[in-house]
């Protein structure tokens, strides 16, 4: 296997053993900055338009307006460092590491010729279970968010993977404009969501459209 | 030329509110682009189907003629609700900026989703009514609310991003051919045609799972009856009946799409889902004592009706695209009093409401009416539709479901009617003193009313000739 997706098969995982949310954020910025380096191995040398906005999504999007994105709001709230990915005992892990083979199996299914592209879709795939796993076990809108952008990155690995399937520029820029406007709303809800200093109000007295 | 103008004109006049004395006139401003739209949308209900645009991204068909004449309209009766409610309801001016914005952002977003031509396309644009609509929920003072917005946008992330990666499955899965993948609706290639693989049914899996979840349909509807519920009832209103339109329009043409030329492909799963999400929701209703809970438990149900519908395909189409539409009106009609209704007896606890037809007229009439239809009662069209749907499962020999549909149809109408029926009929336990409700107030929920009789009794030959070029697209023909 391409020791890149060994890269990033270690940063889907690693934050998952290491419960603070400094490490969470680290492996969402190690995911999209490593998914660019792939993409520049990959793709052919970025002159067009398309390969540029494939650079600047994983890179800047990903690598570094998500995972910054989420820090300042944590950092301006003094929120206490610990925050475990998924619950820290044996049976989370062990659940961690079965997806990955059963990832692993699935994506030998898939795309039965061992080569590149089984790798990155057994890559993409584990990132998509993993993703759910965490999902699945966290109730705080933090660790949500974590595991929503982490499928996110999971699909984008898989986009990489297709070969000859270029969108055009209006889709791939649509796509980034989402992907952006997401962040901004997460960034949003990080700091209302779960706000211990909101105003309260009263639902019977409310006066709503 | 008018096509564009319903996508860009509300996004480029939501810009305009950066002006402050734009932003004063906020409301008004809402409800001129929304009577614009409308007006151009149901224009072009009457025009033919418009040639390609913008290199092919843009095409107006039958579906979009269809939904827009619909889904344009309701949008703008509940301009006119909020219109009346700020105006009867000074305080909240203070917000109307913000939601005016994210309105007019929802409404370019609609129009886009209608008139795409490309299904990457569309799918960016109901993104995009996502990330529109989300804020919008949010009640500011409301902790509750907040946390409903954020379920909200974390299904429909997560939805959405499966439907994205079932399209690339698609596309994976027609690679080998030179001709393929294409996502325009009008050129993309059927599966059937191709030699069907993995990558095809594992792609069409991801992408009924993710609509689904927009839809509201089993698995993944959990976030459906709190947003319902914390929503204001304007905002309920826009997903009920404009946002739950704009999802179904990107599953037909999926469905139109890809099975042209196998009408059962997907269509246990659809009959599955379908079946479980009416089953999962017929107990909710039984359960819930909320009046919006229970309006959005029914929706649930609609939604479980709409896939058995779309799974049966055939003879069922027609009937499906008249609940469809009944349904779009029922929902507004039924959110918005739900809404009147909480303002006034500052309740939603169904056992608390009572006498409501003596006490709010206008209220006790759209509710009453409304849950006839709601129901299923004749003379409504969602009562059709449900016959042809049934007639359509008898026909097609599933006997199993037919009976499924029919006892589960029975018990979410036993459990809405005896928590509904005493809020209308039963005794006042106090007596109230209401400011007196105008016409004009009303009249939106009177023009939607209106709209689910005529489908009911009298379909017009313009929609009825649309309606039938939709079911012949739905039905892979």
């Amino acid at each position: 296997m391409n020791p890149l997706l060994i890269a990033l098969l270690a940063v889907l995982l690693g934050p998952l053993f290491v419960g603070t949310w400094r490490t969470s954020l680290w492996g969402l910025s190690m995911q999209g900055l490593l998914m660019a380096w792939l993409a520049l191995r990959l793709g052919p040398h970025p002159s067009t338009p398309s390969a540029w906005l494939t650079l600047i999504d994983l890179a800047l999007l990903r690598g570094v307006a998500a995972p910054t994105a989420l820090y300042q709001v944590l950092r301006a709230r003094n929120v206490p460092a610990r925050h475990d990915a998924i619950p820290p005992n044996l049976l989370s892990w062990t659940l961690a590491l079965g997806s990955v083979l059963v990832a692993f199996n699935f994506a030998q299914v898939l795309v039965p010729a061992p080569a590149m592209e089984q790798s990155i879709v057994s890559v993409a795939a584990t990132g998509l279970m993993l993703g759910f796993l965490v999902l699945a076990t966290q109730s705080a809108t933090f660790g949500q968010m974590i595991a929503v952008l982490r499928i996110e990155n999971a699909i984008a690995l898989f986009e990489l993977s297709g070969e000859g399937h270029a969108q055009s520029v209006a889709i791939q820029v649509g796509q980034m404009l989402v992907v952006a406007a997401s962040i901004v709303l997460y960034r949003w809800y990080l700091n209302t969501v779960d706000d211990p200093d909101a105003p309260l109000g009263d639902d019977a007295s409310e006066v709503a459209l | 030329m008018s096509i564009l103008v319903l996508v860009l004109m509300p996004a480029v006049l939501s810009a305009c509110l950066l002006v402050r004395s734009v932003r004063v006139h906020a409301t008004q401003l809402l409800v001129a682009v929304a009577g614009i739209v409308s007006v151009l949308a149901v224009s072009e209900a009457v025009h033919a189907d418009s040639p390609r645009m913008l290199d092919g991204f843009v095409r107006v068909d039958a579906t979009s003629r269809l939904f827009l004449a619909v889904v344009d309209p309701i949008f703008f009766g509940v301009c006119l609700y909020v219109w009346n409610r700020v105006a009867t309801a000074p305080v909240l001016q203070a917000g109307m900026t913000r939601f005016v914005a994210l309105a007019l952002w929802f409404l370019s977003a609609v129009n886009a989703v209608l008139v795409a031509n490309h299904l990457l396309v569309a799918w960016i644009a109901l993104e995009t009514t996502t990330l529109a609509a989300a804020p919008l929920i949010v009640r500011p003072r409301m902790r509750a609310s907040r946390q409903a917005s954020w379920r909200y946008l974390l299904f429909s992330s997560v939805g959405l991003g499966l439907a994205l990666l079932g399209f690339m499955c698609i596309a994976r899965g027609t690679q080998p051919d030179p001709a393929a993948p294409s996502f325009f609706v009008d050129g993309a290639l059927p599966l059937a045609a191709a030699a069907p693989n993995l990558w095809h049914r594992l792609g069409l899996a991801l992408l009924l799972l993710g609509l689904g979840t927009k839809l509201g349909l089993a698995p993944m509807y959990s976030w459906l009856p709190e947003a319902y519920d914390e929503a204001p009832p304007a905002v309920t209103a826009l997903l009920a009946a404009v946002q739950f339109n704009c999802a179904l329009v990107v599953l037909l043409r999926v469905l139109q799409c890809y099975r042209s030329n196998e009408p059962k492909l997907v269509a246990a799963e659809l009959v599955a889902m379908g079946i479980v999400s009416m089953l999962v929701s017929t107990f909710s209703l039984i359960a819930t004592r909320n009046l919006k809970r229970l309006l959005a438990y029914a929706s649930i149900n609609h939604a479980g009706v709409i896939a058995i519908g779309l799974g049966i395909g055939k003879t069922a189409s027609y009937g499906l695209l008249l609940y469809v539409l009944s349904n779009a009106f029922i929902k507004a009609v039924l959110f918005l009093t739900a809404g009147k209704i909480k303002a006034h007896y500052r309740t939603k606890d169904t056992r608390r409401i009572s006498g409501l037809i003596k006490d709010l007229p206008y209220s006790g009439v759209f509710l009453m009416v409304g849950s006839f239809a709601l129901l299923g009662f004749p003379p409504f069209g969602s009562f059709f539709g449900e016959v042809l749907i049934l007639s359509a499962l008898v026909s097609s020999g599933r006997m199993l479901v037919f009976a499924l549909f029919c006892l589960l149809i029975t018990m979410s109408f036993v459990a809405t009617g005896r928590t509904i029926f005493p809020m209308i009929w039963g005794e006042a336990e106090e007596q109230h003193s209401w400011p007196r409700q105008t016409f004009l107030s009303a009249s939106p929920k009177i023009a939607f009313l209106v709209a689910l009789v005529v489908l009911g009794l009298y379909v017009p030959p313009v929609v009825g000739d649309l309606i039938r070029q939709v079911a012949v697209s739905v039905e892979g023909r």
